[in-house]
């Protein structure tokens, strides 16, 4: 009895022990649901910007043929062949169910192409039997992208011819492409906006320090083999339109033996042969050819499976930083200068920061306009206010008087603005209606004509050397209109050739000056076809689209400066008076203009 | 043990090497030798295991609660998870059909229903693509069914066999406006490898959409849950093991106590008593225990006494009765010597039957004497060095009379060397004497055989006779005080009725045995196996019980072994 009435207290903790377990577990099983529900408040957390996007990275669409069907007619049989030709998976695998026999047709990964502007239609010729057919197509070619990716223009109407025979399951099949063709594949203009794409490789100026981009055209087939597709690109050379100007480091027969991606560090095998190369100038190439892929963070080269380290201590693996040096731009130690005519006419230094004009040269204001200074920054170059003469300042520094380079030999010519490039050589054109010339003016000698202009028939506007030497942006009246054309400048010593001009985009219906912004991108001033007022443009060189810089009103732009890094400077006729322009914040496209500085043309001296 | 010894848990057993090739011998040898050496290591463990299983409440307790709540909450996590994949798949379909009708009113905005439609189609494409931004969350794949020579378009790498059958042959079938999902396999060209998908596709006059979302996301978040819900379930299962682990432990414990005091008891400590702590069930069995353990001792005590107080009664009586006895036995002599005088023959007739009775009584009195000092405890050994040869003649020499007038022969079987024992002369000869005489008396006429053996550790004495025998079960009652073989016979003849029980205390003072065998009309055969040294434990016998060529197909024998 004593015991039944002793603590009951202590025997009910004994008798709960168990139940309480259950009980804990079932009060935390609760507690965790409620943990489970989504949050309704909370700080707030900020997010970096996701990665960058290049147009290499953005999505793209492949068109998926059609395998041939029973009982198609030899019509049906080459429209398909056609539309399958556009596919590039598994090695044309489909279009090659099209031919009667599927492997004398071998376009590879880079095929050349004839571009049509539209799919044609296939009519049957006379003369077809139960057995042989003949389908003939008419069409107009746009032009033709050669296996090194390089587009030529030339506008032509075609006709081919397909022979068709019947396989052993009587169904029609294509025995013979086009002689007219050979290998080269039909494609139309969509079809190869959709599978190709533009991408610059890049080789070395005959400084052998700079680097120049060359655009070609890749089939981008699959996403993942770009990389392996861009370095085999970069080692096969430049394109033809760049042959003979630049120069590449990989020596002859360098293959790559593959390209491996591991997180994002990527892994170049180059074969035996690179080793004759130097390493140096090999990984800045491919440095600069593989940086639009934003998958590839890092890279480590490596020859016959060994590592290379490169001579001056940089590690094994390579980050796109290391070569900066290298840039198509240039190198700029000390910021950039920027030169205008005073209000006076004095030739002046701009400030970056305040805007503000102090003259440099105050001798003879008024006699020279559309000025450019050399890189050293001693000479400067100059038009008389007509045109006609190209002036020179020997020595800026010491308030030089300017003196005449050169006159015009035609009543009506007159020279481009002149420029100068990176190893102080002077270029201009003397120009007059339906003529051309150029001169250079290497430092310390005299004017000479180059050897050879690929654009002596055509009236030039405006003619800019890109910072890389090679590449040439001028204006010129072609088929009656102002347009941009890039070309570049081969050869040495006294022979020059500076032609292979190709139009850069056909958006601007007028283009009036332009300059290099960077090394892809020229500030252009033009006027789209349905405006009427001219306006700065950024005029990307690979072919991408053009947009337009900055807001507000401008007046009357005449000249335009621009270098990479910083503001576009303009100048502009007023009513009044002319005034220097440049973006209130520069780094933002669309910031406004500011008008406030009196003066006129504007320039950079590197 | 009721159940048989467990079946270790046999690893496959190592393939015989094959006989040609050194090498191969070689290279088997050290692999055999360590599958047998792990054979071993495992079977040792599941019998350690086993007994423990067996041996312990707690062990039992805490398994079987891991194996049913592991059974429990594998079971309660695959329905969580279905439930969890449910309802993800659910949300994700809902969204997809969301993005798959903002598409379709996407492309025929753009498309609308012109003729020439290959080119808008795949800007339509690619701008239901983009729409889903740069994370890649779908795939797209449009068809324009007027198409001949075009399959379609679809985005990325994204191949065309990625769409089933089943879900096109669906939108052929269905009209304009039909919607339909389902799962699949998104395969890709180049070396991206191929994942699970959600397919939702959309029909409009002329276009079919499919929109391919891949589950990779969805799967890396069921991986995360499901491992999250593996990892608290394996905490939940060991966190139950442990709390019944500790439950059982507080019950467990106490009767573990109570089991060490109840073997402590049987061992005969009866002073042994559980500790009583607090005032639960476990309590009031140690107190029933105690109670019981007191109760015990009590009784145990109070029959010690009892039979104390016997034995004592009895060596008391014999006492008493020795003195009055020897006073009758003088006078009873003196009847005895002058019986001739008396005149009627029958008061000499009397006097001759007082004198033999009294001889009988006091032999009576001494062997209840003697094993009252057995009972006693007090009987003491007076070990000394002998040849048993020499006892058996000397014994069989006094009975040698005997056996002439009951018409039996003695046979004696002993070895040519001695056979010595360290053994008390008087109890050995009273042993001996007593089996001989009974022999005798039992042997009707037929000849007795004494056998003598030694061996390292044992010497061994049997006594043969061949006369009625024992029936079954008197093999034992023969050592039983006051057991007569046939209770009608007279008293006169034959012993005390205690001599072969004092025969045996004797025996087993020496640690030796005493043993019967015997079979109805067989004969009987006693056998006194002692051990050589005094004390030494007997552990065999020189001679079998059983004589050879002797016992049906049943021998009856009793194994009584000393100090049992």
């Amino acid at each position: 009895m004593r015991r039944c009435l002793e603590s009951p207290a202590r025997r009910w903790g004994s008798a709960l022990r168990g139940p309480a377990a259950v009980v804990t577990a079932a009060a935390l099983t609760l507690g965790a649901s409620g943990c489970a529900a989504m949050p309704g408040g909370g700080r707030v957390t900020s997010v970096k910007a996701q990665e960058r996007s290049e147009q290499a990275d953005e999505s793209y669409v492949r068109l998926i043929p059609v395998a041939p069907r029973d009982n198609w007619s030899p019509q049906d049989i080459v429209s398909g062949f056609l539309a399958a030709s556009a596919s590039f998976d598994d090695d044309h695998r489909v279009a090659k169910e099209y031919l009667a026999n599927p492997n004398g047709w071998r376009p590879g990964p880079r095929p050349s192409i004839a571009v049509f502007a539209d799919r044609p239609n296939p009519t049957l010729t006379p003369g077809t039997n139960d057995d042989q057919a003949t389908i003939s197509l008419e069409g107009i070619q746009l032009g033709i992208i050669t296996p090194d990716g390089q587009y030529t223009a030339f506008q032509k109407k075609v006709r081919v011819d397909y022979q068709l025979t019947r396989n052993a399951q009587h169904q029609w099949r294509i025995s013979a492409l086009p002689d007219a063709l050979g290998q080269t594949m039909l494609l139309n203009k969509s079809d190869v906006e959709q599978v190709f794409r533009t991408f610059n490789l890049y080789y070395f100026a005959p400084d052998k320090q700079t680097l120049v981009p060359n655009g070609v055209f890749l089939p981008l087939v699959n996403r993942e083999d770009l990389p392996k597709r861009l370095v085999q690109a970069v080692i096969s050379g430049p394109t033809s339109w760049l042959r003979g100007a630049v120069w590449s480091a990989f020596p002859r027969g360098t293959k790559l033996n593959g390209l491996s991606l591991d997180k994002d560090v990527a892994t170049v095998d180059l074969s035996k042969e690179a080793a004759n190369g130097d390493v140096n100038q090999m990984s800045a190439q491919l440095a600069w050819s593989l940086g639009p892929l934003s998958e590839i963070k890092q890279w480590r080269l490596r020859i016959e499976g060994r590592g290379v380290v490169t001579p001056d201590g940089k590690s094994d693996v390579q980050t796109f930083g290391d070569w900066q040096a290298n840039s198509p731009d240039g190198i700029t130690v000390d910021g950039h200068r920027a030169y205008t005519i005073g209000a006076a006419g004095h030739l002046s230094t701009l400030g970056l920061n305040n805007f503000i004009p102090m003259p440099v040269v105050t001798n003879a204001p008024g006699r020279m306009i559309r000025p450019a200074v050399s890189p050293a920054q001693h000479e400067a170059a100059g038009l008389s206010p007509d045109g006609k003469q190209l002036l020179l300042i020997d020595d800026i520094t010491t308030n030089g008087v300017p003196h005449v380079l050169r006159t015009a030999k035609d009543p009506e010519g007159r020279f481009t603005p002149p420029c100068w490039d990176r190893q102080g050589t002077l270029w201009t054109v003397e120009t007059s209606p339906g003529k051309s010339m150029l001169w250079k003016r290497e430092p310390g000698k005299p004017l000479k004509p180059v050897w050879h202009w690929g654009l002596d028939g055509r009236e030039i506007y405006a003619l800019q050397v890109a910072r890389d030497g090679v590449r040439v942006a001028v204006v010129a009246k072609i088929d009656g209109r102002k347009q941009v054309q890039l070309g570049r400048i081969a050869g040495s010593g006294d022979r020059i050739d500076a032609g292979s001009f190709v139009p850069v985009s056909s958006e601007l219906a007028e283009t009036d000056d332009l300059s290099w912004r960077d090394y892809n991108t020229l500030a252009v001033l033009g006027r789209k076809t349905l405006d009427t007022q001219v306006l700065p443009y950024l005029m990307p060189v690979d072919g991408s689209a053009v947009t337009s810089l900055g807001v507000g009103s401008l007046g009357e732009p005449v000249s335009i400066a621009a270098v990479s890094g910083g503001p576009v400077l303009i100048g502009t006729k007023g009513s009044s008076q002319r005034l220097v322009c440049h973006q209130s914040a520069f780094r933002d496209r669309d910031s406004e203009w500011a008008c406030s500085v009196a003066g006129s043309d504007p320039t950079y001296a590197f | 043990m009721t159940q048989p010894a467990p079946a270790a848990p046999v690893a496959p057993p190592a393939a015989a090497p094959a006989p040609a090739g050194r090498v191969r011998r070689v290279v088997w040898w050290p692999v055999r030798r360590w599958l047998g050496r792990g054979q071993r290591i495992a079977r040792r463990v599941a019998s350690a295991a086993y007994a423990r299983w067996r041996r312990s409440i707690q062990v039992r307790v805490v398994t079987s609660t891991l194996f049913i709540s592991a059974i429990v909450v594998a079971i309660l996590g695959f329905f969580l998870m279905q439930q969890i994949t449910t309802a993800l798949m659910d949300g994700k379909t809902k969204a997809a059909l969301a993005q798959l009708d903002e598409g379709l009113g996407s492309l025929q905005r753009d498309v609308g229903v012109s003729n020439d439609s290959g080119d808008r189609l795949r800007s339509a494409a690619n701008g239901l693509k983009s729409r889903s931004g740069p994370s890649g969350l779908y795939e797209v794949y449009v068809r324009d069914t007027t198409q001949v020579y075009i399959d379609g378009y679809a985005t990325n790498e994204l191949r065309a066999q990625s769409v089933p059958q089943r879900l096109r042959d669906e939108l052929r079938s269905g009209t304009t406006g039909t919607r339909a999902y389902t799962y699949g396999k998104l395969s890709y060209t180049g070396h991206r490898p191929s994942e699970r998908g959600l397919i939702v596709a959309g029909k409009t006059s002329h276009y079919e959409v499919y929109y391919l979302f891949a589950l990779s996301q969805e799967q890396h978040t069921l991986t995360i849950v499901s491992r999250s819900l593996a990892g608290v379930g394996i905490v939940l299962v060991l966190l139950l093991a442990a709390i019944a682990s500790l439950v059982t432990r507080q019950v467990v414990i106490p009767v573990r106590l109570a089991a060490q005091g109840a073997q402590r008891l049987a061992a005969g400590r009866l002073e042994e008593r559980m500790r009583v702590r607090g005032e639960d069930d476990l309590a009031r069995l140690a107190r029933s225990f105690n109670d019981m353990a007191a109760n015990l001792q009590e009784k145990i005590r109070e029959l010690e006494d009892l039979s104390q107080v016997q034995r004592q009664f009895v060596s008391d009586v014999s006492h008493e009765l020795r003195t009055p006895l020897t006073t009758i036995r003088i006078a009873a002599d003196m009847l005895y010597e002058h019986r001739d005088t008396f005149d009627d023959p029958a008061v000499g007739r009397s006097a001759e039957l007082l004198q033999s009775q009294l001889e009988r009584f006091e032999s009576l009195l001494a062997d209840l004497l003697e094993i009252s000092r057995h009972d006693a405890g007090a009987a003491t050994l007076d070990a000394e060095s002998l040849d048993m040869r020499d006892l058996v003649l000397r014994t069989v020499g006094d009975v040698q009379g005997l056996a002439e007038r009951k018409g039996s022969k003695v046979v004696l079987q002993l070895p040519g060397e001695p056979c010595m024992a360290e053994v008390d002369r008087r109890r050995v000869e009273r042993i001996l004497r007593n089996l001989l005489v009974n022999a005798v008396e039992h042997g009707e006429g037929e000849d007795i055989v004494v056998s003598v053996a030694a061996d390292r550790d044992a010497v061994a004495v049997t006594v043969r006779d061949h006369g009625v025998g024992l029936k079954p079960g008197e093999g034992q009652m023969v050592f039983d005080r006051f057991w007569r073989a046939d209770p009608a016979r007279a008293r006169t003849t034959g012993g005390t009725g205690l001599g072969l029980s004092i025969s045996k205390e004797d025996a087993q003072l020496h640690g030796g045995w005493l043993q019967a065998w015997g079979e109805p009309s067989q004969g009987s055969q006693f056998r006194l196996s002692l051990p050589r040294t005094a004390g030494a434990e007997l552990r065999g016998s020189p001679l079998p019980l059983v004589p050879p060529g002797a016992g049906g197909s049943r021998p009856l024998f009793a194994e009584l072994e000393a100090g049992d």
